[in-house]
């Protein structure tokens, strides 16, 4: 088992391209994160208007994190974070992977069709963390480094932070267009009449 | 002696910040046969990963996932339990006491359905469902958060008179519809037959049974094992990036109903909160998992 490959945040568009589906990595630098279905929105409207978001988002590692944070003395702090349901964004996502040109985008669950086309004109990747993760997730920031749109639920306000050693994240769709979700979708789809031919033969022997 | 309203909120709340922190015995040892088996190296990393986080929330007294879902408690009254409180006010009560003191605390997950806002709270919260068990001294209640993650790929569909072709069908064409997205490997709970609420609650409460006991009707433990054969065979894998483990077990449960036949298929992601304990009438707690 060879170790997963550390890259350096923000992603260059040479890592972004190398990376192979399947492949491991580890993450080290700067990500943002949020939750919210609100929160993608609100950039979009910003986008429309021609605002820029509080946070630069330009070939950012933009993740779909859950996370609690809350002000303390020294600021904001991070209690812990989890990867959410990405393909609830799916409509969201393909406008936002293009105008930021995202080099990394992930959670769990996978995106459609759509954000992969998106990602492959930029240059970008979605990587898979694991979802019941929190306690390896979080071991991984370094420090907040901003917590935007604090009027949100706290999972999904646009937070910013430095991580080391974040994952291992596998590559699930590549900058090439390449969908580990679509390619297992479309194996399960056509693997179906056989495994029901199958399924009739062991009933036929019970 | 007797339970008390306070017996049953103090349990409540300890069941769901447990199922937060603790994934269950059994499904660590599934996980942990399923990377023994497992030939895909990806899946077997991924599987290998999530025994570390199980073992770090335990150690670390993390909460496993930050979705710490709805509280969902199903409550089992024993009929020779002495007890003299009013129990669901007593559950409400609990979850309103964790919500104040759990550290760290939760994110809002509790949704209005109907304006989508999201806080601690809500109508008809916690869910309990409450039933009898004949003789028993104890009331026994069993606390498994649910969120949106493995809940929204729960699937029913009615039928009439159908064969165990139709049904098996339809239940893999539930899988193949979920895919990736339900943090695999995940748990199928399956209800056959009775009513159309009866049955969704059947195959939730399949999904409480111990992985790696066989159901002991033969006719359902023969379609539990054509289901796991080939939910596994989908591919989909650990975190749906592809593998050999889809599906950690299979539980089914049946009820007879009228000609109309209705079949439930849920899921619960692997971490598969679950938590269980019995009061009994003395106050004293036992906790099974």
């Amino acid at each position: 088992m060879t170790a997963p490959r550390n890259l350096m945040l923000p992603m260059s568009r040479e890592d972004a391209l190398s990376l192979k589906l399947g492949e491991m990595v580890t993450l080290d630098g700067p990500i943002v994160v949020t939750a919210g279905i609100p929160t993608h929105q609100r950039i979009l409207d910003g986008i429309h208007k021609g605002e820029a978001p509080p946070i630069d988002l330009n070939h950012a590692a933009f993740f779909h994190l859950g996370s609690y944070s809350q002000e303390g003395p020294d600021g904001f702090e991070v209690l812990y974070m989890n990867p959410t349901t990405s393909t609830r964004f799916n409509t969201m996502m393909p406008e936002i992977i293009r105008k930021f040109e995202l080099r990394c985008v992930g959670g769990k669950g996978g995106l459609d069709a759509g954000c992969a086309e998106a990602l492959q004109d930029v240059g970008g990747v979605y990587l898979s963390f694991l979802g019941g993760g929190a306690p390896l997730i979080s071991a991984s920031i370094k420090r907040i480094i901003k917590v935007a749109w604090e009027d949100m639920l706290s999972h999904y306000r646009l937070v910013t932070m430095e991580v080391s050693g974040l994952g291992p994240l596998t590559v699930a769709i590549d900058a090439h267009g390449n969908s580990l979700y679509d390619q297992l979708a479309d194996g399960a789809q056509s693997k179906r009449q056989q495994i029901l031919d199958r399924m009739a033969e062991a009933r036929g022997k019970a | 002696m007797t339970i008390h309203d306070a017996d049953i909120t103090k349990l409540t709340e300890d069941l769901y910040s447990w199922a937060l922190r603790k994934v269950p015995d059994d499904t660590k040892a599934a996980l942990s046969a399923a990377r023994e088996r497992e030939t895909n190296e990806t899946a077997r990393r991924t599987l290998n990963m999530m025994l570390t986080s199980a073992r770090a929330a335990e150690e670390k007294d993390r909460f496993v996932c930050s979705d710490s879902g709805v509280p969902v408690y199903f409550v089992r009254i024993g009929t020779r339990a002495k007890w003299d409180a009013n129990i669901k006010s007593a559950i409400r009560a609990g979850f309103e006491h964790l919500v104040e003191t759990i550290e760290p605390p939760l994110l809002k997950h509790v949704t209005n359905p109907l304006t989508l806002e999201r806080g601690y709270a809500g109508k008809d919260m916690p869910i309990v469902t409450y039933d009898l068990i004949e003789d028993a001294d104890y009331i026994e209640i069993v606390c498994s958060p649910k969120a949106l993650g493995s809940g929204r790929w729960a699937a029913m569909e009615l039928f009439t008179f159908p064969t165990m072709e139709t049904i098996e069908t339809f239940i893999l064409d539930v899988a193949i519809k979920a895919g990736s997205q339900h943090c695999p490997p995940v748990i199928m709970g399956i209800g056959i037959g009775g009513t159309f609420d009866y049955c969704a609650k059947m195959a939730k409460e399949a999904t409480l049974r111990a992985l790696g006991t066989v159901n002991e009707d033969p006719l359902l433990a023969g379609l539990e094992g054509r289901v796991f054969d080939a939910v596994n065979a989908l591919g989909f894998g650990p975190m749906g990036t592809g593998g050999d483990t889809t599906v950690l077990g299979v539980h089914a449960n049946y009820a007879a109903g009228h000609g109309f036949t209705p079949v439930a298929v849920c899921f619960n992601c692997w971490i598969n909160r679950r938590t269980r304990a019995r009061i009994y009438s003395d106050g004293t707690v036992e906790r099974l998992e």
